[in-house]
């Protein structure tokens, strides 16, 4: 299922290895994601679908292979400044403490975000979009259900503006109503790059390319 | 007010007889702590006679590098309290923590005996030890309940912490409400008992003040300073500890390391 290649590559993992807890979880595991594409990577539970992601944000090191971002090596020296590049949208996110409002807000006070303060003007335009009330924002997150932090949290992360979105089962807590509401703002996100691990096949109608982790075979 | 009564050997050894009592619901009720109990009224038998031995020696020389190298060494027992009460690795935060219950003690002993009571010698044994004592004492608590809180809440809420991170948030910033809720949790506990203080109980300074044939006036003086003091040591230990700690801590992706912990 590759409707669209010849990306220039945003992110290029080769021969990647990784372990935890004395076990092999990722092995010799290999992918590309050109610019401006939507990939979804998808396999069996265990695969190491997500800690891919957390490979590529620099919370996981890889005792094999080597991760590329924007052309340049993933490592101890450029991880904070890579990260400026990416944004991970984890599974069941955990958004911390406080009212819906201050969990959006909180990475604008970051010192890297401060410029995209601006970008807030368009929270209520995506709370419509995603189908949230605005009386929400007023609420405390520990009230909210699954797939409410699910839409806050991808909320958040487009309004960061970063060229690269990873989602970690991104519909996994969502009603098909909100799914399909997430799924038509990324088949209409031009110039995303977008590296989305699921279980949900849906989401292969949605993205240029399907790729598989834990076993050889690619679609 | 008159001078203190000597308990003296004899005095001493009547008030081991009121051990009887506990001793005796212990077994009567087959409670599973005798000989932890026995072992502990052992030890705090053993380590205050050894204490005040050396106390006593310490006060009757009162040199001031003597009573510091007995300060530095109170110190360094309660940083190793600290690390194995935290489970951390002793190569990485020996030095950290060492330094934060130094500054921690330091400052408000220093301050207690120069500006408060107006010591000529900042270093009198009569003084930096008692108080040095109390601060540490409370600083050692504070930190072990800082530094647990702080690493525990960060690993309880890793998801909401490397999200911060993945958010665009330097370490400083993503340890930000972590470091916050330790020093909350960590100051609680004086601020209630500063809250509270001398309607529950007489606290221990102004007892050992009053039983010293002071004024009561006199003891609320010294009750009012020390607690002072003691906030004061614990807000700098805290701070300092949690701060000189993170660069052991966190890798240079600003995830938690769990090697620097047993």
């Amino acid at each position: 299922m590759e409707n669209k290649v010849n990306h220039e590559d945003i992110i290029n993992i080769s021969g990647l290895e990784v372990v935890f807890d004395g076990r092999i979880v990722i092995r010799d595991f290999s992918l590309h994601l050109g610019q401006g594409e939507k990939l979804l990577l998808t396999g069996p539970s265990g695969s190491g679908k997500s800690t891919l992601l957390l490979c590529l944000m620099g919370f996981i090191r890889p005792v094999k292979g080597a991760i590329y971002i924007d052309g340049q090596r993933l490592g101890d020296d450029n991880i904070w400044q890579l990260r400026q590049n990416i944004v991970w949208v984890a599974q069941e996110p955990d958004p911390g403490k406080g009212s819906v409002r201050d969990v959006i807000q909180r990475p604008f006070s970051y010192r890297a975000n401060r410029d995209l303060k601006d970008n807030m003007t368009k929270l209520g335009e995506y709370l419509r979009r995603f189908r949230l009330n605005k009386e929400l924002l007023d609420k405390d997150v520990s009230v909210l259900s699954g797939g409410e932090k699910q839409r806050i949290a991808l909320i958040t992360a487009i309004l960061l503006q970063r060229p690269i979105i990873l989602l970690d089962e991104p519909s996994s807590a969502l009603d098909q109503t909100s799914k399909q509401a997430v799924m038509d703002f990324l088949v209409e996100a031009k110039g995303l790059s977008i590296l989305a691990v699921s279980h949900d096949r849906d989401w292969a109608g949605c993205v240029d390319r399907v790729e598989r982790i834990g076993s050889e075979d690619r679609q | 007010m008159s001078e203190i009564i000597n308990i003296g050997y004899g005095g001493l050894a009547a008030a081991y007889i009121l051990l009887i009592i506990p001793f005796a619901i212990i077994l009567y009720r087959k409670v599973p702590i005798f000989g932890r109990t026995m072992i502990a009224v052992v030890r705090m038998t053993v380590q205050l006679l050894f204490v005040g031995f050396y106390l006593q020696v310490v006060f009757h020389l009162n040199n001031p590098w003597l009573n510091l190298a007995w300060l530095v060494v109170m110190v360094g027992v309660a940083d190793a309290t600290i690390i194995r009460g935290c489970r951390m690795r002793v190569r990485q935060f020996i030095w950290p923590l060492f330094l934060a219950l130094l500054a921690g003690t330091a400052v408000p002993v220093l301050f207690f005996v120069g500006p408060i009571l107006r010591r000529p010698m900042l270093l009198d044994a009569q003084y930096v030890i008692p108080i040095g004592g109390m601060i540490l004492g409370n600083c050692l608590r504070a930190d072990i309940i800082g530094l647990k809180s702080f690493y525990d809440s960060i690993r309880d809420r890793k998801k909401a912490y490397l999200q911060s991170l993945a958010h665009g948030a330097n370490l400083s910033e993503a340890v930000r409400p972590y470091f916050r809720d330790a020093i909350e949790a960590s100051l609680a506990p004086t601020i209630a008992s500063m809250t509270t203080i001398g309607l529950v109980a007489l606290p221990g300074m102004m007892t050992g003040v009053i039983l010293g044939g002071s004024e009561p006036v006199t003891a609320i003086q010294y009750q009012i300073a020390i607690m002072i003091a003691i906030f004061c040591g614990t807000a700098i230990t805290v701070y300092l500890a949690i701060l000189l700690s993170l660069k052991s801590s966190f890798d240079a992706a600003g995830v938690l390391d769990s090697d620097a912990f047993v």
